[in-house]
């Protein structure tokens, strides 16, 4: 092996390390998903996301699940627990709603928001408890 | 309709014999944490859902696994999918007593909770001490305790073994309101 092979291996074994690291680095640091620039992969009354996991909680999971959707539908009560701002979205002759946990920029708006009104927000979908709840909420409209 | 469903629905509806007995929360806290050599994990939970009958002690806990937000989004992608199974399994629960809660007196105190604790599918039996401050318009219940990961069948690949601990400890923070109907 002369001495120019040798170094050229050195080299691309090198490059070859320092793309696996700066690969492995922006894997490992991947951003959690930015709700408020994408857009919903579902849009939906809030009515209807909530029969469907009256109906049948395993097929919602399956549907709506870490899902970004966007609800429409009428506030219920706002709320502020510790810093954090809840929106409780649905119609008040139904029992089941929408908890929508704001996010951290979003958390001002709650004093801007009225009971009765009407809004759409956009949030990540966790599970349904006694209320669906979304999570990384945005307000929309 | 799950069990706990049914449980909770049982909760909620059984009458009041002696005023208001039933005390709930839908945005309990609750993190767990992971430290090992390599890296310390955190995630955290501010949407559990808990109920206590405070005639007789009894608590319901409900929590989604995947409310639990990380700092970094891959380790909440592991997490989900690889080791706590959060499609088959989405949630956790917990049914237990907090023992003699019915005889405390308003103020801080300490307490025993003890019941069954389900994750990932496998129920185990818990028992933990938790402070419970008690006033009129509120019961919380504070604590912490350690959970072994393989005691729930949760798998870690051994490419991983030294970034997450065996045993992790899990903190929660319920501030029941009383519940009105």
């Amino acid at each position: 092996m002369t001495r120019r092979t040798r170094i050229v291996m050195i080299i691309s074994i090198l490059i070859v390390m320092l793309v696996g690291a700066f690969v492995y680095y922006t894997l490992y640091n991947k951003p959690h998903i930015d709700v408020a620039k994408s857009s919903p992969n579902i849009s939906i009354a809030s009515n209807t996301i909530v029969n469907d996991f009256e109906e049948d909680e395993n097929r919602a999971n399956v549907k709506y699940l870490e899902q970004i959707i966007e609800v429409t539908g009428t506030i219920i009560e706002t709320s502020i627990t510790n810093g954090k701002g809840v929106v409780v979205i649905g119609a008040a002759d139904t029992f089941g709603s929408i908890m929508c946990h704001l996010s951290h920029e979003e958390n001002e708006k709650i004093w801007t928001l009225n009971k009765g009104q009407q809004i759409t927000i956009k949030g990540i979908c966790t599970g349904y408890l006694m209320d669906v709840i979304l999570v990384k909420c945005v307000i929309v409209d | 309709m799950k069990p706990i469903h049914i449980l909770l629905y049982f909760f909620l509806s059984t009458t009041f014999t002696f005023g208001q007995s039933k005390y709930l929360t839908k945005q309990g806290y609750t993190s767990f944490f992971s430290s090992s050599p390599v890296e310390d994990i955190k995630a955290d939970n501010h949407q559990v859902l808990s109920i206590i009958d405070s005639s007789t002690g009894a608590i319901a806990i409900s929590i989604l696994m995947k409310s639990f937000m990380f700092e970094k989004s891959l380790m909440q992608e592991h997490f989900n999918e690889n080791y706590v199974e959060s499609d088959k399994f989405p949630k956790a629960t917990f049914k237990g007593e907090i023992q003699g809660l019915q005889d405390l007196n308003t103020g801080q105190q300490e307490v025993t909770i003890k019941g069954n604790i389900t994750i990932h599918g496998v129920t185990q039996t818990i028992e933990t001490k938790a402070t419970v401050n008690k006033t009129d318009e509120a019961i919380s219940v504070n604590g912490s305790f350690p959970v072994k990961v393989a005691d729930f069948g949760i798998k870690i690949p051994a490419v991983v073994v030294n970034n997450i601990a065996e045993v992790v400890e899990v903190t929660f923070e319920l501030d029941h309101k009383p519940y009105i109907k």
